[in-house]
């Protein structure tokens, strides 16, 4: 076992959190039933690693072995990195004919045309995604095993998750993309986050929707706060629609956890009260972070405790109906409003 | 500002008491502010709160009066902020027997058993007391100290560097003069106390000055008004300091707490200023009020950059706490933390932040 694969070995048990360290070893499947046996994991991690190691020299491991090892733990927590979201464009006609045998293989020929050096995993998931482990290397060296590129596909819809990722190599990626998926372009979706699941929840609209309808059922309220019975008949009514446009505007029940959304305004300040800024003809230059454990239901509760009015045509509602979290406000882009989205197939 | 407008209420049955008093104690702090009150039962409501209108900030270039190594330290630091009240007999020219004392003291408690963070655990402590001459504004202020605590290992060298592991300051920067000249003989009023490396160390030095000098320690945090102030007077600047960007955070009180965090560009956030400053400058006449700066124009300032947000996102920020401004000129947040990262602005920030503790201050 060459000095590369120790040191990936011993950095993927770093990660590993010491209650997963058996399932995902057994899952792996490559050490015999006595070598399982013989670890002991009541022990720490160091002591752990060491036997693993001593394991791995026996059995001759190579460095595809360990990826593979890394491979099952980051599909299983593929929530410490960062996650950004691409969309590809303009599908060519058999683009619904793509199964997973043909991509597979139409990736891997594609993307060892463009880089010489590289190694390449490809493993489908139980719920329909595709994911690539990507090692680069380039004309001169070996593929640098320790910086990873994760991409998740949905076969059959348009959107690619990836993970760490410079600007020289996102070209040969983005080209291998799309000529596997027989899609013509891909662009950048403006939608990042660590939870995987949560921007990709966010994307495919996987979590529930309410939509407006014209008389909506009141809402059955709980009667904690029934402090005051008159104040709660006339807050009543004003209450329950906007618990019903917040719901409107982000969803119900459990949203997807995203933790922050950017905005880079170049609109034009306008206050009737102040008469030299709103003659200005230059745009007011701002940018405004939102941050929070779980952003979208930060703003649901906005929205329902009236914080912000008028939820359903903000900015602040284009999060979930563009599914994405990165904005440039100009005064020439539409209103939030009147754009929604392609519905997927 | 909850703080502040319940002792209002509180202060009209304290005030009889505190008149009793003044005669041989100091006077209270707020009873100055109003001279007429302190002969009427009612208090100084109208004083009972920061200055109205203050000098622009003024660039002082203290390069050339301050140590330069003082300077160097004050700039690059973070500080937790403290009120305190006057120190009694506490004499500048004392200030290595001070010094050996709080050795002493840190030296002595640690034997008792407090635990010490500090890495090296066989180390000593030694503690270094100097003025930081040029700093004071007035002649009622008192000379800045700044103490400084390095850690000694046993086995270090002759020539090795000592490495400081904590320093602090107490000063008083254009302090109130009635209120200081109020003071009785033998009190010296330091009232800002800003401190800097382990926690412990921190609260070693505070009970060693409280017992010295029988004195009293508070957590002085800036309040929204202050951070608006700052916000205005840093934006003020940018001509002759460019700001890079003007920064604030808040946040909203919803669940979970949802963080904004808002970033202007400077030169924007300085024309809006000057929009503010030019309605006012155009309504007044008088030439003498042009250098200084009103609430109001803070006020509708900070209003403008709100507004300006609700037009966009319908979310009223004055719904949430204002938490930090922060600007390349230096740095504040409401739990009482500040970095003053240009030293021709310290003057008129410590300034602002005396006014805060001798307000906070219990008398």
């Amino acid at each position: 076992m060459d000095d590369s694969a120790r040191r990936l070995l011993q950095r993927i048990m770093r990660r590993i959190p010491a209650q997963m360290l058996k399932p995902t070893l057994d899952k792996w499947g490559r050490l015999t039933a006595a070598q399982r046996q013989s670890m002991d994991f009541t022990e720490s991690k160091w002591a752990l690693t060491e036997k693993l190691l001593a394991i791995c020299e026996e059995n001759e491991m190579t460095v595809k072995h360990i990826t593979e090892l890394e491979m099952i733990h980051v599909i299983e927590n593929p929530d410490h990195c960062m996650w950004y979201a691409l969309q590809l464009m303009d599908p060519e006609e058999d683009v619904h004919s793509v199964e997973l045998t043909q991509f597979k293989e139409q990736f891997k020929s594609h993307l060892r045309e463009l880089i010489r050096h590289v190694s390449i995993k490809i493993k489908k998931h139980t719920d329909e995604a595709v994911w690539i482990r990507i090692a680069w290397g380039d004309s001169f060296s070996r593929p640098n095993h320790l910086k990873p590129t994760y991409v998740v596909h949905h076969l059959q819809t348009p959107y690619v998750f990836v993970t760490s990722l410079t600007s020289k190599l996102k070209p040969l990626l983005s080209q291998a993309l799309v000529l596997s998926t027989r899609y013509q372009a891909i662009k950048d979706a403006s939608l990042s986050g660590r939870k995987l699941t949560a921007i990709r929840d966010l994307l495919m609209r996987q979590y529930q929707q309410v939509f407006p309808t014209k008389y909506p059922s009141p809402l059955a309220e709980n009667d904690q706060n029934a402090s005051n019975i008159l104040i709660n008949k006339e807050q009543a009514e004003l209450a329950a629609s906007r618990h019903q446009k917040a719901r409107e505007a982000f969803g119900d029940g459990m949203l997807p956890q995203l933790q922050s959304a950017v905005y880079k305004l170049e609109t034009k300040f306008r206050d009737h009260t102040n008469k030299t800024m709103t003659e200005r003809e230059e745009a007011f230059r701002c940018v405004v972070k939102f941050a929070s454990t779980n952003l979208l239901e930060s703003l649901r509760h906005c929205a329902s405790s009236g914080i912000a009015s008028t939820p359903g045509t903000s900015l602040l509602s284009s999060i979930p109906l563009k599914g994405r979290n990165y904005f440039v406000i100009t005064d020439n882009s539409p209103g939030p409003s009147s754009q929604t989205r392609q519905p997927s197939n | 500002m909850e703080r502040l407008q319940s002792s209002v209420v509180r202060t009209p049955p304290n005030s009889t008491v505190v008149q009793r008093r003044s005669k041989s104690y100091r006077q209270s702090y707020r009873s100055c502010l109003g001279a007429p009150s302190r002969l009427g039962l009612t208090p100084g409501l109208t004083a009972r709160r920061l200055n109205s209108s203050r000098r622009a900030l003024k660039s002082h270039v203290i390069t050339e009066k301050v140590n330069p190594e003082h300077l160097a330290l004050l700039v690059k630091t973070e500080w937790r902020l403290s009120y305190v009240t006057p120190l009694h007999q506490f004499r500048h020219t004392q200030l290595k027997r001070y010094s050996r004392q709080l050795s002493a003291f840190i030296a002595a408690e640690k034997q008792q058993g407090v635990a010490m963070e500090v890495e090296g655990s066989q180390s000593g402590f030694r503690v270094s007391f100097s003025v930081v001459q040029g700093l004071a504004a007035t002649d009622d202020d008192a000379e800045t100290v700044l103490i400084q605590i390095y850690s000694t290992p046993v086995f270090a060298r002759q020539d090795e560097p000592q490495k400081s592991v904590w320093s602090g300051w107490l000063t008083c920067i254009n302090g109130n003069p009635e209120y200081l000249e109020s003071l009785p003989k033998g009190f010296t009023c330091l009232p800002l106390f800003g401190g800097s490396g382990a926690e412990v160390l921190t609260s070693l030095v505070k009970s060693w000055f409280q017992r010295t000098f029988d004195c009293c320690f508070g957590p002085l945090e800036i309040n929204h008004t202050s951070l608006q102030w700052l916000a205005a007077l840093w934006t003020n600047c940018h001509t002759e300091s460019n700001l890079q960007h003007l920064k604030m955070i808040w946040t909203l009180p919803v669940v979970p707490p949802l963080q904004v965090t808002y970033t202007v560009n400077p030169q924007d956030a300085w024309e809006l200023w000057m929009s503010v400053r030019k309605d006012r400058l155009e309504r007044t006449e008088e030439e003498a009020e042009a250098g200084s700066i009103d609430i109001e124009e803070v006020v509708r300032f900070v209003q403008g950059l709100k507004s300006h947000f609700y037009r966009h996102f319908r979310l009223d920020l004055s719904a949430g706490n204002l938490n930090q401004v922060s600007t390349t000129l230096g740095s504040a947040k409401s739990s009482g933390k500040i970095k003053i990262s240009n030293s021709r602005y310290m003057i008129t920030t410590l300034t602002l932040l005396t006014e805060c503790a001798l307000l906070k201050m219990p008398i």
